[in-house]
Parts: structure tokens; sequence; C-alpha cells
């Protein structure tokens, strides 16, 4: 809590959190804030420039443009987040409990983790996709899946040098269960760094989910997405050339809000996630320098999963 | 000669682009570079996409071919005639030819191509061939198909992929080795190829035609993504590219040759009769009246092309124009004979496509609008061919027929037993009759065109087809490359220059 207190301190993370905030009421009143309805057609008002009638103009089918923008943040922000909340749930708890596995248990879990992270994403996303049916909610769980990794490594490396500091073993010699020591000891230090890990993976999700969107992957037409638009958009690009910049830019200040936001909660917390700073005052002082399996497997953590 | 003859509005044909240059000399000219599709394998009788017939035509030929206006005109074969029971049909071949490995194309070689379309346990044209009982070589130049009935279709149908004819020493010796070394006679020959990447040919001077044949090597691509295909022509990568409806203005503002050739494709929605909700005959023609065809083609195509309620585009000798637009646009009459049927509270169905944007959202659109309860299924392309045509399971799917050399050939796919686009199997007695009076008719009888128009008629009127609207062909090309034939199903590439 001290760490997220620190960072909205600085004024780039307060912009990026207002930001934020208005992404967030879009998303969930974009659909009622819509001047006309998304899906209404109109052929013979096809591919029209900004204008009174419509602010941003129409589509090739002839629908407003501002409307399908907006109503379309809560399905392009939900996509991201439903990927990344599967990925926390999948990843977070199995990070945590590969350090209690024992040496083969632990073995097994990293390198069920390798095998996934050589999983082609968008292949794997087609084929999940082709066999559970094509849906928001498969493409979402498909990419949650290939983004487990990431939050599997990040947490273990994070809560790694802490399961030997001094305190935590303390803590198991006067009785304490696993539970108690995750809870007490281990959650509220590695809780920032799957906060800057959550905000970056969000980042890349919203645009993955538009990327997927782009192949007809996921949210199906007429539903509107920020992706979806602009994937079609780019059809049509020699009679709107302007057209791309309206769900590129709502994709663009997204993803670079949350990134601020990312960073911002690192620096804030950049004492803390190292073993040697800012120790739990009563707990002892933690082990001084790392171990080399927690600096291997941070760096291995901060690899790309995309 | 005996030939495909259109009626007197098969002009349009011809209306769409100026003369073609030609050459006497042959040879010596630059790269032509086409964004096209690649075919699905080099070997004719395997062949599952229509599309394929364009770039097979490139290094085989038939024993015809079909001229500007459709009709059947020599090729391999310099002649033909019917015996008067229209049982046998007697080709002779042009001499001294050969295939691209050197062996001769003689009427042996003919027998054993044809033979293998016809009895491969795999070949995907044998249902084309029925007709032939028995094929003869009684000498090098005559080859003499023997009829099971009189079939006055088939120098027409032969002018396509069907009669396409492969070297029988290539096929012979390693038969999957055609499927990326082709081996016939055509006007190039194929001297590279990656699959899904580029094809590189060479012009053949030993092609019966080879004085018309200015070009002398011819690159084939994929054909570029919607987005990049003015890109890849001003780039240099491609001198002619088929373009989608959305860039002919700004082809042609960008200073590019744009030809909109009329072709026999026409937009289709295929229903399965034996799925639901369409073995209801009320929902199925509900459907037929609540597509607006009309806001489906100035939408999708720019207004390019023409509404078509027939599987032949207005102007062929088998569109019968008495058809009108019988089924016009009307959603009242669409959403009454739901409710006359009991769907009060709307009829759900699935519209199965490969490209969601567009069409199907707009046909989904004027669906919902009398009463059905539409969603959009999007399958990936490569999964389309066996889903739709070989699985049948699908309800309604939106494609495209590219239309076939013989009229009947294009009705026993439509609407055949075996119809690749009749995906319920089903057809009548009526529309059987109808198809078999039509192969009964030579072709250069005053009734043709009558019998022909019956069979359209009863098609359009019994089965569960929807067709949509034409598709013409958008090719633009940079000014270096001369004017492209206007030619309705297969594209060649006489007198073309380039540089």
């Amino acid at each position: 809590m001290r760490t997220l207190r620190r960072a909205w301190r600085p004024a780039y993370a307060k912009v990026a959190l207002l930001v934020l905030l208005a992404i967030a009421l879009l998303a969930v009143f974009g659909g009622w804030l819509a001047p006309h309805d998304p899906l209404a057609q109109n052929p013979r008002n096809m591919l029209r420039g900004p204008g009174p009638g419509h602010l941003l103009g129409t589509d090739y089918l002839g629908r407003d443009v501002l409307s399908r923008l907006l109503e379309g943040s809560g399905r392009s922000v939900a996509g991201a987040v439903e990927a990344v909340a599967a990925a926390m749930a999948v990843g977070v708890p199995a990070g945590l409990a590969s350090l209690w596995m024992g040496r083969v248990g632990e073995w097994i879990a990293q390198r069920a983790v390798d095998a996934l992270m050589t999983l082609p994403f968008t292949v794997f996303a087609i084929a999940v996709v082709g066999a559970l049916g094509n849906g928001m909610h498969q493409a979402m769980l498909a990419l949650g899946v290939l983004y487990a990794p990431l939050f599997f490594r990040m947490t273990r490396a994070a809560a790694l040098s802490l399961r030997h500091a001094p305190y935590v073993e303390s803590a198991e010699l006067f009785g304490a269960s696993v539970g108690r020591v995750l809870r007490i000891h281990i959650w509220s230090k590695v809780l920032p760094t799957v906060i800057v890990t959550a905000a970056h993976a969000l980042a890349t999700c919203l645009l993955v989910v538009s990327s997927l969107t782009f192949l007809g992957v996921g949210v199906q037409p007429p539903a509107a997405t920020w992706g979806g638009m602009l994937a079609t958009d780019l059809g049509f690009l020699t009679q709107q050339i302007w057209a791309p910049v309206f769900p590129a830019a709502l994709i663009v200040i997204t993803a670079g809000a949350l990134n601020v936001l990312a960073d911002a909660v690192r620096d804030a917390g950049a004492d803390e996630l190292l073993p040697g700073g800012a120790p739990d005052p009563a707990a002892g002082a933690p082990a001084a320098t790392d171990s080399p399996d927690t600096t291997k497997e941070r760096a291995d953590a901060a690899l790309p999963v995309v | 000669m005996l030939g495909l003859a259109l009626g007197a509005g098969g002009s349009l044909l011809l209306a769409a682009c100026g003369g073609v240059a030609t050459t006497g000399a042959g040879g010596g000219g630059e790269t032509l570079r086409w964004g096209w599709d690649l075919p699905s394998t080099w070997d004719p009788v395997f062949s599952s996409k229509g599309w394929d017939v364009h770039l097979l035509s490139l290094v085989y030929s038939g024993l015809t071919q079909l001229d500007p206006k459709g009709a059947a005109e020599p090729a391999l074969a310099s002649s033909w005639r019917y015996s008067p029971d229209g049982r046998r049909l007697t080709f002779t071949l042009r001499r001294g030819l050969r295939f691209s490995d050197g062996t001769p194309v003689n009427a042996e070689a003919v027998r054993k191509s044809l033979e293998r379309g016809k009895n491969h346990p795999k070949s995907l044209i044998a249902s084309q061939l029925t007709s032939i009982d028995t094929v003869r070589a009684p000498d090098p130049h005559t080859v003499v198909l023997e009829l099971t009935e009189a079939d006055y279709q088939l120098p027409a149908l032969l002018a396509g992929k069907t009669g396409m004819v492969v070297s029988p020493a290539a096929f012979g010796a390693d038969e999957a080795r055609l499927a990326t070394r082709p081996v016939g006679h055509g006007p190039f020959r194929l001297v590279s190829y990656t699959q899904n990447s580029m094809a590189s040919l060479r012009r053949d001077p030993g092609y019966w035609n080879a004085e018309h044949i200015a070009v002398e090597r011819f690159e084939a691509f994929p054909k570029p993504d919607e987005t990049t295909a003015l890109a890849a022509l001003q780039s240099g990568r491609l001198n002619v590219a088929q373009i989608p409806f959305s860039q002919v203005k700004a082809a042609r503002e960008a200073g590019f040759r744009v030809q909109l050739i009329p072709s026999m494709v026409v937009r289709v929605l295929d229903v399965n009769t034996a799925m639901k909700p369409f073995d209801d005959p009320a929902v199925l023609k509900a459907l037929k009246y609540a597509v607006d065809r009309q806001a489906l083609l100035d939408s999708e195509q720019f207004g390019h092309g023409e509404v078509d309620h027939q599987p032949f585009p207005p102007g062929y000798t088998g569109f019968d124009p008495a058809l009108g637009a019988v089924y016009r646009h009307d959603p009242e009459r669409a959403r009454a004979l739901l409710r006359k049927a009991g769907y009060h509270d709307g009829v759900g169905v699935t519209i199965t496509t490969t490209q969601p944007q567009g069409a199907p959202e707009q046909l989904q659109a004027q669906l919902n609008r009398v009463g059905f309860r539409a969603r959009i299924e999007v399958i990936p392309e490569a999964r389309a061919s066996q889903v739709v045509y070989v699985q049948h399971s699908r309800a309604l799917y939106l494609d495209q027929f590219a239309g076939r050399e013989s009229p009947v050939q294009a009705m026993q796919v439509l609407f055949g037993a075996e119809g690749l686009m009749n995906p319920s199997r089903r057809t009548t007695p009526e529309l059987d009759a109808a198809v078999a009076a039509v192969r009964r008719t030579p072709l250069e009888s005053p009734r043709y065109p009558e019998v022909l128009r019956a069979a359209t008629a009863v098609a359009v009127r019994t089965m569960p087809n929807v067709f949509l609207y034409t598709v013409p062909r958008a090719l633009a090309r940079t000014s270096s490359v001369s004017p492209i034939p206007s030619l309705p199903v297969v594209q060649r590439f006489e007198g073309v220059t380039a540089g």
C-alpha cells in the first residue's frame, strides 16, 4: 500500500490515472453516450467524413463512427482485463505455490511454463478458438493461458528471495502456516511486482485483443471494438485516410497510460522490490544479496511472452 | 464448328475494355507480374478451387478454349464434329505439338489424360465427364469420344480445367509431383514455384498459339491484400493486380489503367435445406425476399456489377430475362411468410462466412429486419471447402460461384446431386429433366437458348441457392502493360505486352 501511495505522487502518474479513469468511464458508459445506434446501417450514407450529423463520420456501412468507438470501448477494455485476470488467476498462485513444491515439483512447474512460452501466440489463439468456438471469452482464455507464464515467473522471482529470508524462516519456526507466511510476509511484498506486471500486460493485451480482432478472432462483427474498427478502416484508406486515427488513438492513449502508471508503481516500489531495501521492520533483516537462482529467474521473467 | 452460342446480349462480355494488342513476333517482352491466387495444386484433376483454372491455363491447354463470347474454339484440337445422333464426338488434333517434358501431344496422350480425369478414384472432375463412355485414339491425330447419351456441351466443357491435357509420361512416372511440377502444353512453362509465394514461368515457343504470346516471363504472386494492392502496383512488385472495388477510383486517379472485365462470377448464398431452419420452405422463401441485393451491391462493390437473381450474368445465353427480379426485395412479404409459418418470435439463423466485414454484416441486418435472428459465424478460409462443400454442415454460407465453361456444368455444380454448391444434395426430377434436355440440344439449334433458359427458370424457382449480384474482374495494370483480353471465364493473356 505504501508503494501505491508513493506511486500516486508524480504528476505523470496522476495524468495517467486520470486518463485511465476516463477510459474506464467510457468502457462503462460508452454505450449510453453514443449519439446513434452503433449498429444502425445506412449504406446510402457510407464513408462520409466528419460533419454535424456524424462528428467522426460514418463507416463502410454508413454506421456512426463515434457511436461505435464509444460503444466498443467496454468490449475492448473488458477483453484485455479478462485476459490479464485469467493470466493472473493461473500464474500468480502457481508462481507462489511453486516455492513450496519441492525440487521435483518446482522442476515440473518450470518446464511446464517453459513449454507454454514456446507456443506461438497467434497460432495458439486460433487453435483454441478453433477448438472452443470463435468468441471473445475463448480468445481471452487463450490469451490468459499464454500470459500466465509471465505472472508465474515474475511472482516466483519476487518471492524466491523472500522464501529464505530470516524473518520468513523465523515465522515458520514459530509454527506459522504456509498460508499465514504467504499472506503476512510474502504477498504484501510481491503485490507491487504483480501490479506492475499486470499494468504492462494490460497494455499489451489491449493491443493483442485489437490484433486478434484484426485477424477475425475473438469479437465478431457487427460488434464494435477498437481493433476491429482499425482493421476495417485500413481497407478503405483511399476513401478515408484519416479514419484509422480515431481507434488507433484510443488504443495508443490507453496503452500509454497503463505503461506510464506501471512505470510509476515500479519506480515507487523500487526499493521495496529489492531484497536489500525497505525491509519489514517487524521481520528482521532480509538476505543481503540475491541468490544466483533469484537473479536468473528475474531476468528470465522479463522475457517477452509474445 | 459447334460452340457455345450467346444471345444478342452477349455483347456485354466485350463491352468493358478496348481492343487487345497483338503481336506477330512473339517473345522478347518484359515480365508480366500478376497478383492472383496461386493454385491449390498444379494438377487439374485434383484442383479444388474454381480460381485455379486461371493459373493452370498458363501451363495447360485443353482440346478447346472459349472465345470472348464464351463459345468453344479450337485449341489442341483443330476441329471437331458430332455424329448425327450426338453420341460420338470426334476431335482432330494439331500436329507436331509437345508437352513441356518433350513427349508428343497425340491422340494416345489425350486419351490417357481424359481417362485419368474420368476414372481416377480421387478425381475432382470425374463427375463432369460422366457422359463420356469410352475414349478412343484410332490414329495419332484423332480422338473419338463415345458418349453414353447425346451431350453437345462437351466442346465447351473441355475448354476448362476438366479438359486440360496432362502428359501421361508425367502422371505415369510420379503423379504426386504434378502438384508442384505441372507437365502440360501451354503458353508458358513453370520454371520455379514456391507454394503460397510465387510461380515463375517462361514463354514456351512450341505452344500452338505462341505467336500471340508476347511476354517472355510471367510471374504469379498471391493476390495482394486489399490494403496493399495499389502499393504493390506503385512499387512495381506487380504490374497487373486484382484490386478491390473500393480502390477502382483511387487506382484510376493514381494513373493506373483499370479494366472491369465482365465475368461469370456471381455472389450467392448456399442454403442447406437439409438443415434447420431452411428445411421449412416458408423460411427459405422469406430469406429470398428478405435480401436487398441492390444495397449489398452498392456498398460491397461500389455499384460495379449487376443485381442478379440467376446463376448466369445478364446477357449470357442461359440468362432468362423473363424471370425478371423474381425475388425482388420485399421485407413485408418476408415478414409475413415467417409469421404465417408460425415464427412469431423470429427464427434463428447462422450466416457462415470467411470474411465477416461488409456483406455478412449487411445481410445480418437485412435478415433481422424481417424477423430472423441472424448471427455471423466466421470460419478460416482454409477450412471453408471442407466444412461447407464436404461436410455440408452449414445451413447458410455466403459464397461466390466462379462460373463454368459449360452452362450444364455450372448447373451440375450448383444444383446437381453431387454438386459442390448444393449442400443438401437435393435436386428435383423437373430440374434433372430440364438439364438433360439442354445437354441433348445442339448448340447451333435455334431452340438451344430457349431450352437452356427453361432450365435456368426451373432452377431459380425450385432450388434454394440465393443469387445476389455479378462480380466483374477488376484488374489494375501499369501503363507499361497493354490491355488484358476480356474473357468471361478463364483469364488468358494473348497479345498482352509488358514494358
